[in-house]
């Protein structure tokens, strides 16, 4: 006659243990003593010893289930012996119960059949050492049988001690605490706190590339830091009618090759708009610079340029003085030597306002950056068809170019900005009549 | 050929510390030695000075016993049977390292080491081949191109350790441990001692305030700082004093403790680099050759004895296990084994300034504490200082001047190394009556609240 083995009762506070690994495998002879698996309760391990001597027929339960005490977990009886066996319910979880009747071959996978406790989890050894350290579980990887978190998981995530200044650093600090410090035993020290997480605990070595900061990529990284910590950025979005703008740039394109007129741009014709109508807005013309604003009497317009070295912006000169094919023409040779690397450093520094035209990209509206000590700078966007209602009612979908300003809210307030755009939206979209000027 | 795991060149407290832990670890270990075991620690260096140096205190003791109601009549030093005891001493010590090296299975070859190759070596006519090579090679005596400086009376450590007489007057040119330590050595047996430091003050890791007291505890010993010795005679020692003026001291011997250098002849056909203190190291003693590695005195990096151990068990572990192991030098505890002793680890005030960390600390004299007193009485001199940073108040430095210093200092090195501050200090419990309670009265001197 089949005898069963329970999960022995540890104490009065242990409700269940969790089978870490069975010792014996199914078909295997057992005497009274040996020991069939070793369980897991908060407190220690176990191991769990045959009560019966004989062939072991069955294992109820796979590794990383939570059994409660004094339930059955192993079936011992004669060789090639059938039973019927219906498991007792041993969890919430475990819903359907089976009769299993056991093959003759010992070789037959027999706990396949026995339903378990859903994988994940993890066992209340690992959960009470996490509670104790304050380690979230979602962040433990799992190395127990089907995927459970066991102790020795939460062990590995804890890592090396912190030392009593650590510990008060990090705390006070809100520093990153690496798992391996640079002290006695791989104990953590307040030096080793200030450190970037190690990439070895981001991914493993080969999917990680180390790149330097330095050159152009350092002192972007430099001056955009230096604004977003001094400035008080506010950006505003809006849509001007591009169908002038559109017009224009279709004549020029098929204007005759003597004017020189062809190579004129949607942003050369944008950045005439913007100069022009920085001479109206002097307060956006201008350096805040904490205790004083300079406002400057011309405009010396930043063209923010994409090259393969990053982000470069050269400077227009007086770009209010330039007539639109002068502008486009200066424009675009200041664009030349930046990509060619050829741009002096003067030509990259005084700009009193800036415009980057990411556009091309499909890009509607997006917040620049401010190019401190300027005050404002301009994003454009891409041509886009807007719905506009006219005068009669009708819905025409008409074409509209996205504008972008970030001002320093320190320098100028929000509804100088707003009348600043939607000045530049109207000399855009009457951009023929700001070229007769 | 024959082949090992590892090949370790010299058996000092580097050398034979690698030697025995590779062993441990069931590798294949050659260790070469080209004199005998132990290195200069145990030949010539820490071993015989701290043998000679219990001789005189004994001798001193023996002396000044009266108030402790210890009279002796007659006494005497023998500086024979002292050196014997020196001798004895280092026989067993050097059987000591010779069992270490047959219980963990290394090989041992006596012989100069000539190295081939980063993974070949050659002793005598025989080639060994070895995936690791572990450089221990040590320093010697740096002696001065100072006019005289080969004359006969005038040695170095190495040669004083063999003296026969007793000398009745001694110039020891360079205030460092070394000459620090042969100048206590020599004045309590009856030499008249004068010590000529070129910097404005002796033993440059001490706390200046220690260095200050520990001239005036070494009373029978004269103190010229700041001087720049000229020329040795026959009779004397020829120096311009720290004012320009010219000075001489006569001496009957002259001991030359200007510094060490790294023994790093015969490795320049590895193509290591060697810059001005030694063979150039990482944190975990690998030179730029990644399967030789460089550990000790050869290395310059902190020419300590037991420094040279830990680098060899730094090396050893990066070869062949925890690869995380680095070399740490901010704790490591130095002591000079005079009369009176005198140990530190961690920083002193100077070094912070120096450095920018904003320290607080407190000095509290030995005469407060009751076993101090009770063996040396109240008119006796010892300070101990603690030293935390001023905002987090973890310990940063711990100065001894008195007795026990260099038995006591390791605690010193525990502290900092495991990063505690002033208030975890003082929850510690320091046995009573102890010379280490000073330790925990300076940390409640820094901060008296509970």
């Amino acid at each position: 006659m089949a005898q069963q083995v329970v999960m022995p009762k540890q104490g009065n506070s242990v409700e269940s243990c969790i089978i870490v690994e069975w010792k014996v495998a199914v078909g295997d002879k057992v005497s009274v003593g040996d020991i069939l698996c070793s369980a897991e309760t908060d407190k220690s391990t176990i191991d769990v010893e045959s009560t019966a001597e004989g062939v072991l027929l069955a294992q109820l339960y796979a590794e990383g289930d939570e059994v409660p005490v004094m339930q059955s977990i192993a079936v011992i009886g004669e060789a090639g012996e059938k039973i019927e066996l219906s498991a007792p319910a041993a969890q919430e979880e475990v819903k359907a119960q089976e009769t299993v009747v056991l093959p003759e071959t010992k070789t037959a996978p027999v706990v396949s059949s026995i339903p378990s406790v859903p994988a994940q989890g993890a066992s209340p050894r690992a959960k009470a050492l996490a509670e104790k350290e304050g380690l979230l579980l979602d962040s433990i990887q799992a190395s127990g049988p089907k995927g459970r978190i066991i102790e020795r998981d939460v062990v590995a995530a804890k890592g090396q001690p912190l030392s009593a200044l650590a510990r008060q650093t990090a705390l006070e600090q809100g520093l990153f605490a690496p798992k391996q410090g640079s002290g006695i035993g791989g104990r953590v020290l307040a030096a080793d706190l200030a450190k970037a997480p190690d990439t070895a605990t981001v991914a493993s070595t080969d999917e990680v590339t180390e790149i330097p900061v330095k050159g152009v990529r350092k002192v972007t990284a430099r001056r955009m830091m230096e604004s977003m910590h001094s400035t008080c950025q506010l950006s505003l979005h809006a849509w001007a009618d591009a169908r002038a703008l559109k017009r224009l740039r279709a004549g020029f394109k098929a204007s005759s090759a003597e004017l020189g007129l062809a190579g004129i741009t949607i942003n050369d014709l944008v950045l005439f708009a913007v100069s022009k109508t920085l001479l109206q807005f002097p307060a956006f013309n201008a350096h805040f610079l904490g205790d004083k604003i300079l406002r400057f009497g011309h405009v010396h317009l930043g063209v923010a340029t994409d090259t393969t070295k990053g982000l470069l912006v050269p400077v227009l000169r007086n770009s209010d003085l330039l007539s639109l094919k002068q502008l486009s023409l200066q424009t675009k040779a200041l664009v030349a030597k930046c990509k060619d690397g050829s741009i002096a450093p003067d030509d990259l520094t005084g700009s009193t306002f800036t415009v980057s035209n990411v556009g091309s990209f499909g890009i509607e509206a997006f917040t620049p950056v401010l190019n401190v000590p300027e005050v404002a700078i301009l994003g454009v966007g891409t041509i886009a068809l807007k719905p506009v209602e006219d005068e009669d009612g009708d819905v025409a979908f008409i074409e509209h170019i996205g504008l972008s300003l970030t001002m320093d809210h320190q320098a100028v307030d929000g509804a100088d900005a707003a009348r600043f755009l939607r000045s530049l939206m109207d000399n855009i979209a009457k951009i023929d009549l700001l070229l007769a000027l | 050929m024959e082949q090992y795991d590892l090949m370790v060149i010299g058996s000092g407290p580097g050398g034979y510390v690698a030697a025995e832990r590779a062993g441990a670890l069931g590798k294949r270990v050659l260790l070469v030695e080209k004199d005998q075991f132990g290195g200069v620690c145990t030949n010539r260096g820490c071993i015989p000075t701290k043998s000679l140096l219990n001789s005189a205190k004994q001798y001193r003791h023996a002396q000044e016993g009266e108030r402790f109601g210890v009279k002796a009549e007659g006494v005497s030093f023998s500086l024979t049977d002292a050196m014997a005891w020196k001798e004895e001493t280092i026989k067993t010590l050097r059987s000591g390292i010779e069992y270490l090296m047959k219980a963990n299975k290394v090989t041992v070859v006596f012989g100069e080491a000539k190295v081939v190759d980063a993974h070949h070596i050659q002793v005598g006519e025989t080639t060994y081949e070895g995936a690791y090579l572990i450089l221990a090679t040590g320093s010697s005596p740096f002696v001065p191109p100072i006019p005289g400086a080969k004359l006969a009376h005038v040695l170095t450590s190495d040669q004083i350790l063999s003296l026969t007489e007793i000398p009745s007057s001694l110039v020891v040119i360079g205030g460092g441990v070394i000459g620090v330590e042969f100048a206590s050595f020599f004045s309590m047996i009856g030499t008249k001692v004068t010590v000529i430091e070129m910097m404005s003050e002796i033993l440059p890791m001490m706390d200046g305030e220690f260095a200050k007291l520990m001239r005036r505890e070494l009373k029978d010993v004269d103190f010229h700082l700041g001087c720049k010795v000229e020329e040795i005679t026959a009779e004397e020692v020829r120096y311009t004093d720290a004012k320009g003026v010219k000075q001489a001291v006569p001496a009957s011997l002259v001991l030359m403790s200007v510094g060490r250098r790294p023994n790093t002849q015969g490795l320049e056909t590895l193509g290591l680099d060697i810059d001005r203190r030694g063979v150039v190291v990482n944190d975990r003693m690998q030179t730029n050759l990644s399967s030789v590695y460089a550990i000790g005195d050869v290395n310059g990096r902190s020419l300590l004895a037991h420094s040279a151990s830990r680098m060899a068990e730094v090396a050893v572990a990066n070869i062949f296990g925890n690869k995380q192991m680095r070399m740490r030098y901010h704790a490591i505890p130095w002591a000079v084994y005079g009369n009176p002793e005198s140990a530190g680890a961690g920083i002193t005030e100077s070094e912070a300034e120096k450095l920018g960390i904003p320290v607080r600390s407190q000095t509290v004299q030995m005469r407060a504490n009751g076993r101090f007193l009770a063996e040396h009485g109240k008119k006796a001199s010892g300070l101990v200082k603690v030293i935390c940073h001023r905002d987090t108040q973890v310990i940063l430095g711990v100065h001894l001047l008195g007795p026990y210093s260099s038995e006591m200092i390791w605690g010193a090195s525990a502290l900092i190394e495991a990063e505690l501050r002033v208030q975890d200090v003082k929850e510690i419990v320091f046995p009573h009556p102890s010379v280490s309670e000073l330790i925990k009265d300076a940390c409640f001197a820094l901060d008296h609240t509970l």
